[in-house]
């Protein structure tokens, strides 16, 4: 009976660690593909090290496949599936068809972006963020220090991410100073790369009155920066250049006004988590001021008392006196451009 | 919106112009020679990309946007030297190769620039420009058109050499003859072979130099994929012009004219689809070269290899 007894519990407990184990999804390693260098000072560079930091805080490996340009990543994606990643991050919006897809063939969990409906439990997650909150404050500021009183927002492309931001800088400049004219322009569909896009456009945006550029891209971001250093604003004077995602200020040439700095290793981590607690898929994932995930980026180029004014107006976002929601819908800014333009 | 609208903005729209139309004008030149030969070259994306590299990695090294455009010129030519010798001289398929020499420039241009310049971001500074005493002077187009970079104006004069070459010299007839009837220029005793050679050298040559001038004057700097496409859209001029280097010049500039016009829609704050906003440089390059370039055809022995003595 003894005898019995000692089996019966211990079949017990090792049935509740065997099944507590085939419950809790084990993630041994995590994969990104980027479409260009993670070495951008921008989204590439800031998705690379988030990964690599949030595989290293779990005690897993981080793959890296980068540079992968914008076109078919199937192959990649199925090679590192058959070598075995537990999570394969898809870090373009132009992997978010191809990535579920492999996803779904193979089985290996992806995490894409700026495709929401995409999403399905234990197998594909949408980290779409939004660097509004970051955006909102960086208006405010450009306004206070926009000499022609103009300034303008340059974007490669029209994703919900940088659409969020794209509006919600508009209504900074608005809420600061309603005056201020606000022009906005885009280089291409899917102009990632275009640097001479995004310096002809930049150009053009700085010759309508522009004296401080927001910018968002990948590679074209490079031109804009190019365009802002070797062009005079219409007053004659320096034209500055607020960057996102990224912190540029290693290659600036005292041009970088700021930067809206994304930290995307918290989310990361959640997914990590996520696959672990088998929650995989079934949430949506935000970076704010609130715990730093997203922060505006202090320059030489800044006076103490406009930075002063911004980190109060941070903690009144914060603290949600003021409320910025973001607008994904390339309509819906374009909208709010004209508006903000009358 | 008006008060947006000042001669700075729509000289820089126009500056803007230019600048995007040069390198679609070198592409699309060279590759009009290519095809007049009878040689497809797809590869040219990937010779523009190289061109853009070692264009800028020369401009960079020395200081020189001359030694950039030289070894801009020079790296064009030596991938289209792969297509000679694949295409050319063993006849494989042109379309295969230069799919593949597209992909291969792409990694390549890619992994040079991460090894050198992926932690620096080098940018040149702004190109010295060329100033056309009183035309520079007229209102809105004179800054535009009439203070642009020396290579500009060589560009367009490109565009009447290969007219002159075409039409008035021994080397356009035998190009014609390499792309129409092979066979017959072989018979005639001209070098089948030889010519083909020297159309896509020349393509490779001006593509490269084209890539140069995107990196070097158009950017500023060389990030992987900069050409985003240009090299196709200068096959896309060339098919469409159908032999006539005049009108790759216009579609060029009508490529460029439209870039600009998009933005000027935007920055007017115009509230339609910014996608539908940027398929008119497409959609005008197409209708217009469509319209008037229709009763010019493209040669007989386009992508065909050819092969002494095959019937």
């Amino acid at each position: 009976m003894k005898n019995y007894i000692i089996s019966t519990a211990s079949a017990i407990i090792l049935s509740g660690v065997m099944l507590s184990g085939a419950f809790a999804a084990e993630v041994k390693s995590i994969a990104i593909l980027t479409p260009e260098e993670g070495t951008d000072y921008g989204w590439n560079q800031q998705g690379v090290d988030g990964a690599k930091a949030a595989a290293k805080a779990a005690g897993i490996e981080a793959i890296v496949a980068q540079g992968l340009g914008y076109g078919d990543v199937r192959p990649t994606l199925r090679e590192l599936a058959e070598g075995g990643a537990s999570l394969m991050i898809a870090h373009a919006s132009g992997y978010n068809t191809a990535a579920p897809e492999i996803a779904e063939e193979t089985g290996v969990p992806v995490a894409i972006v700026d495709n929401p409906s995409a999403m399905k439990k234990g197998l594909v997650a949408d980290y779409t963020l939004s660097g509004h909150e970051g955006a909102y404050l960086a208006g405010r500021m450009a306004a206070m220090m926009s000499r022609t009183k103009a300034v303008g927002i340059v974007v490669s492309g029209e994703p919900p991410s940088w659409n969020s931001q794209s509006a919600a800088f508009a209504q900074g400049v608005k809420a600061e100073n309603p005056d201020v004219k606000v022009i906005y322009a885009v280089i291409g569909p899917a102009a990632y790369s275009d640097a001479a896009g995004g310096k002809r456009v930049t150009e053009s945006v700085i010759a309508a009155g522009a004296d401080i550029i927001f910018g968002q891209g990948n590679g074209s971001s490079f031109g804009m920066l190019q365009a802002v250093e070797t062009t005079k604003a219409t007053d004659g004077g320096k034209v500055y250049f607020i960057d996102v995602i990224g912190d540029k200020s290693p290659i600036d040439k005292g041009y970088l006004l700021s930067s809206v700095i994304w930290n995307i290793e918290p989310v990361y981590a959640a997914m990590i988590e996520d696959l672990k607690n088998d929650t995989f898929g079934t949430k949506s994932y935000s970076i704010g001021l609130a715990d730093d995930s997203l922060k505006l980026l202090k320059t030489p180029q800044i006076p103490d008392d406009v930075w002063a004014k911004v980190q109060t107006l941070r903690e009144d976002v914060i603290s949600g006196a003021i409320k910025v929601e973001p607008i994904f819908e390339a309509t819906q800014v374009r909208a709010l451009m004209s508006d903000v333009k009358e | 919106m008006s008060d947006l609208f000042t001669n700075v903005f729509l000289s820089a729209l126009l500056f803007g112009a230019v600048t995007a139309a040069v390198p679609l004008l070198l592409a699309g030149l060279g590759e009009q020679m290519s095809e007049k030969s009878g040689v497809l070259n797809i590869g040219i994306e990937g010779m523009m990309l190289m061109g853009a590299y070692t264009g800028f990695l020369g401009a960079y090294l020395t200081n020189s946007l001359w030694f950039g455009f030289l070894t801009g010129a020079v790296g064009g030519l030596l991938v289209s030297c792969i297509m000679v010798i694949l295409c050319v001289r063993h006849g494989l398929n042109q379309i295969v190769i230069g799919i593949g020499l597209t992909l291969g420039c792409e990694g390549l241009t890619a992994l040079l620039h991460h090894f050198q310049f992926s932690r620096t971001y080098p940018r040149l500074p702004a190109a010295d420009p060329t100033v056309i005493p009183i035309l520079s002077d007229i209102p809105v187009i004179g800054p535009a058109f009439f203070k642009q970079h020396l290579l500009v104006y060589i560009a367009v004069l490109l565009v009447f050499v290969a007219t002159f070459i075409y039409r008035r010299t021994q080397l356009g007839l035998n190009l014609q003859a390499a792309g129409d009837k092979p066979a017959a220029l072989d018979v005639s005793g001209v070098d089948v072979f030889r010519t083909r050679a020297f159309a896509v050298l020349a393509t490779g040559t001006l593509a490269g130099l084209g890539g140069a001038y995107m990196a070097n004057i158009g950017a500023g700097i060389f990030v992987p994929f900069i050409t985003n496409g240009a090299g196709f859209l200068g096959i896309v001029l060339a098919m469409l012009a159908r032999g006539r280097p005049v009108w790759v010049l216009i579609g060029a500039m009508v490529f460029g004219i439209c870039l600009s016009l998009t933005t000027a829609l935007q920055v007017a704050g115009i509230n339609i689809p910014t996608d539908l906003i940027q398929m008119i440089p497409f959609l005008a390059v197409m209708a217009m070269l469509i319209m008037f370039g229709r009763r010019s055809t493209l040669p007989a022995a386009l992508g065909i290899p050819y092969e002494r003595g095959a019937r």
